[in-house]
């Protein structure tokens, strides 16, 4: 049983928000919602990071235990889906949700909230394969297509790995591995020269 | 003695060790929704699942560009 996961490579991720893009144009993504974005760190400072984040598909996931109408289920292959249907709108998965992943359109004034929205893994819901039903509610299913998720594939500098988690550890460890280190090698100093520590680039802190 | 501290090692060591196990994959709590038909059920792998897994395996190593690169210029 193959489970998939997300994996960002912050020492890769050069915020080009291409992920983003891709996921919004594939699944027409309304408006106010966003499955997947971007969290920078150090912005405009020396070792800024950036990686993307979305729904990351837990194991154990916090939004499955607290959503009082039982809406979510889980794929054999680990994926987090949910029916719309029977999703009621009361936030309680936002709360939950460690990552922001949950997304709520605004459905209407003063406030109100429609169904809770996410990531899909591009895997669709429960609607017939491929459907304009299931395509109308959660997007494109790549999955049933035998493609990865529109993000992963899409990521130029394939910072934003998808697939079985142990197919991805096995393709980041051999990353680590090359790399041999971290910024000392592959940051400031190999761009700019000069000392590779955070410290001693202008305006690091000691 | 002895055989207090060999049964406090073994004792320690199997705690140690859930520590290692892995939680079920499989949801606790039950699903009130739809049921959501497999994904190689489609007209593309007509239920054929190994090879969907095949096709996904094989864009998944299109991601590491350590295999992509030729190998004299690895």
């Amino acid at each position: 049983m193959a489970r998939m996961k997300f994996i960002c490579d912050a020492e890769r991720c050069i915020e080009c928000n291409g992920c983003v893009t891709a996921c919004k144009s594939e699944h027409e993504v309304p408006w106010g919602v966003n499955r997947r974005r971007l969290v920078t760190v150090n912005d405009g400072k020396p070792g800024e990071r950036s990686i993307s984040v979305a729904c990351m598909h837990c194991t154990d996931a916090p939004c499955m235990a607290v959503c009082p109408v039982d809406c979510f289920y889980k794929t054999e292959d680990g994926i987090v889906l949910h029916d719309k249907d029977l999703c009621v709108g009361c936030g309680y998965c936002f709360y939950a949700c460690p990552f922001g992943a949950p997304q709520f359109p605004q459905a209407g004034a003063f406030g109100l909230r429609g169904k809770m929205d996410k990531c899909t893994y591009c895997a669709g819901g429960p609607e017939e394969n491929g459907s304009a039903e299931e395509y109308r509610k959660y997007g494109r299913n790549r999955l049933a297509e035998g493609k990865l998720p529109a993000c992963a594939e899409m990521c130029s500098t394939k910072a934003l790995l998808a697939g079985d988690a142990e197919v991805l550890t096995k393709i980041y460890r051999t990353r680590v591995v090359t790399r041999g280190k971290g910024e000392e090698i592959w940051g400031w100093s190999m761009a700019y020269g000069g000392s590779g520590k955070l410290a001693d680039q202008p305006g690091g802190k000691a | 003695m002895k055989k207090l501290t060999a049964l406090a090692a073994a004792f320690a060591a199997a705690a140690a060790f859930t520590g290692c196990t892995e939680i079920a994959q499989e949801p606790g709590k039950s699903y009130a929704g739809k049921e959501d038909a497999k994904p190689y059920a489609g007209d593309q792998f007509k239920g054929d699942k190994a090879k969907w897994e095949a096709s996904l395996a094989q864009r998944s190593q299109g991601q590491n560009d350590y295999l992509r690169m030729p190998s004299d210029k690895k």
